[in-house]
């Protein structure tokens, strides 16, 4: 008799997931299945709407990461206008784009991951989470805290509000940074590099006692997409796309905004409501790919700040080609956040960066329009359609979560082939298969661009579809 | 520690969209305008409590919570003392309750407000909508009355 575990809700993720694990009747692992549950919504909700409500309205997907949604809608407005912003706008996004990034990798590392990595993935449910790691380290849960409020605090005195700010418009944005805040900013910095580079210290000392879940956390080629400069170093905010093979080979580069909804399609499964992105030319599955913090540092040559480029190059001797495992997502975390404080601290090193020409304005120029940046967790694409009064007509976002759902599924199977035996498994077993999915940091309210929340579980099913086991936290 | 001293910290939670639930948000500005010549009150309103308000916590003399509740009866006003949560005790990754913030202040910054108080309010609705039940609407003023007791008992305490 085969058997089906379900674990339900995923735990420590932006939002909720489910995981399926289908046993064949020797209860050996068959199949295991990733689902979204949660429904599609923003796309049609936007139908109407002037298109340059859309950053705001777009923004409210997401309590984690609504300021990525904002660059990208807005960018996607900008196309529609067919405007360049000012410079001092560009930069001033640049800036909270990274202020966004850092704040999210300290919460997927310290709040989200550090439980498992510094109590262990055996250690007791009852202490793995913050309050633990408090204990355990409390120099870490005081870092992360630190890290947390330095990306948000820049947040709020751009945009006023720690989330969904509405600074970011079409054009630009409303207002220009004071000197007061820059230099606000500034006396930020010393804590922040103090505080990622405690922890990147830390993640290496550890990091050798999972070699194990090293080997068997979404362990396989792929392709890997992300945004990258002429110069091949690391964006978030501009620059086109570039897609490499497994080999590390090129697939496609340049790929801007507009020409990503040509070549990137979104397939269905019918177990999960996230669509599955692959790369048209390729075809589904074989075009999946990843994209992310290991998939920007498998894509670029360098990071263009000094102490992010000595992270990278330490990081790239992970593996002669690109780093396959998805655990190494941590550490590649890591790597951009100490970039994100750097990027910060050049940013605001610019002369112009107090300059109060922020905003560019535009009617609606084009009837079509995308955007795209690097979100904290991939890439994000805004495709927007207007009539001649600039009303929505059709809308389309390709969320990071996406991209990753192919690997994500992938990474649950070989993580429950490598723990779940003889159709038994214990609470750190089934702990190690939930981790897969957190290396990734999905946002599944992003994925499905949800309204409300639903709750996640996982599951052990036997071959006549009956469930023999569940876990519910 | 880098957050604002505060004699009295109001921390208030809530989303303004889901009818009673915004309600902290309501009071929140409510004792802003109320306290605004008060020395030493300061006022933190936000979707949820995050782990890191800890900092802030950890630097007031003392903390009124504000939020509703789904568990009392719709339009009930209640204020009652907050203990920081036992060690061990499951927590969110997200956001905090008013006992794991205190928590998280005394096991991370070694320091705890002299008085936690929690008020909450009874929801009558937390369907859409951006106003509150009828049952929101009657405890308003109940509320606004235990915020100003408090706050103010709060201002002639001293740290130990």
């Amino acid at each position: 008799m085969t058997q089906t575990i379900t674990i339900d809700p995923v735990t420590r993720l932006e939002g909720h997931g489910k995981i399926t694990i289908m046993l064949d009747s020797q209860g050996q692992v068959e199949d295991a299945h990733f689902h979204v549950t949660q429904v599609r919504g923003f796309e049609r909700f936007s139908e109407g709407r002037p298109f340059y409500e859309m950053p705001s309205l777009m923004a409210r997907i997401c309590g984690i990461c609504p300021v990525s949604h904002l660059l990208a809608s807005a960018k996607a407005c900008e196309a529609i206008m067919a405007v360049r912003i000012p410079h001092t706008a560009a930069q001033l996004r640049r800036m909270l784009n990274m202020a966004q990034m850092v704040q999210s990798h300290a919460l997927s590392f310290f709040h989200l991951s550090s439980p498992d990595l510094l109590l262990g993935m055996e250690s007791d449910p009852a202490q793995r989470h913050i309050f633990g790691v408090a204990a355990a380290r409390p120099d870490l849960g005081l870092a992360g805290i630190g890290l947390r409020r330095f990306g948000q605090h820049i947040i709020e005195l751009l945009g006023t509000k720690r989330i969904h700010t509405g600074w970011v418009v079409p054009g630009g944005v409303t207002e220009p940074l004071t000197p007061a805040h820059r230099d606000e900013i500034l006396a930020m910095l010393p804590d922040a590099y103090a505080n990622v580079k405690l922890a990147l210290t830390a993640y290496k000392q550890i990091a050798d006692s999972f070699k194990q879940e090293i080997d068997v956390f979404a362990n396989f080629p792929t392709n890997y997409l992300g945004l990258i400069n002429e110069d091949e170093s690391i964006e978030f905010t501009d620059g086109a796309l570039r897609l490499i093979d497994p080999t590390g080979a090129i697939i496609e580069d340049g790929i801007s905004a507009h020409h990503f909804t040509e070549v990137i399609g979104e397939a269905d499964e019918n177990f999960s409501y996230t669509k599955f992105v692959y790369y048209k030319p390729l075809g589904y599955p074989a075009g999946s790919y990843r994209v992310g913090p290991l998939a920007r540092l498998n894509i670029v040559k360098s990071m263009g700040t000094p102490l992010a480029d000595a992270e990278l190059a330490l990081f790239k001797q992970l593996s002669a080609g690109p780093v396959e495992s998805s655990f190494h997502y941590h550490h590649a975390r890591l790597v951009e956040a100490l970039y994100g404080i750097e990027n910060i601290e050049r940013i605001l090193a610019d002369p112009l960066i107090l300059d109060k020409h922020v905003r560019a304005t535009a009617g609606v120029n084009r009837l079509d329009g995308a955007g795209q940046i690097e979100a904290p967790r991939g890439t994000l694409n805004h495709h927007y359609k207007v009539d001649e009064n600039g009303k929505i007509t059709w809308a389309n976002l390709v969320v990071a979560t996406g991209h990753n759902n192919n690997a994500m599924n992938r990474g649950v199977l070989q993580s429950a082939r490598a723990y779940v035996k003889d159709g038994k498994f214990t609470p750190g077993a089934l702990n190690r298969v939930e981790a897969v999915i957190r290396t990734f940091d999905p946002c599944l309210s992003c994925s499905t661009h949800a309204f409300g929340q639903m709750p996640l579980v996982m599951s052990l099913v036997n071959p006549d579809g009956e469930v023999v086991d569940q876990l519910i936290r | 520690m880098s957050s604002t001293q505060a004699r009295c910290l109001i921390l208030a939670c809530g989303n303004t969209m889901r009818s009673d639930d915004g309600v902290g948000l309501w009071l929140a500005e409510w004792a802003e305008r109320r306290f605004k010549d008060q020395p030493g009150v300061r006022v933190l309103a936000d979707h949820q409590w995050t782990p890191e308000l800890a900092e802030d916590v950890a630097c007031a003399e003392s903390v009124l919570f504000i939020d509703c509740s789904l568990a009392t009866a719709p339009g009930s006003v209640h204020l009652s003392s907050v203990e920081p949560a036992a060690a061990g005790q499951g927590i969110n990754t997200h956001h905090q309750n008013a006992s794991e913030l205190l928590a998280l202040a005394r096991d991370l910054y070694h320091s705890q407000p002299q008085s936690a108080q929690l008020l909450t309010i009874g929801a009558g609705s937390i369907e859409l909508g951006e106003g509150f039940s009828e049952a929101g609407t009657a405890a308003l003023p109940r509320a606004y009355k235990l915020i100003e007791e408090t706050v103010l008992s709060f201002c002639v305490l001293k740290k130990n």
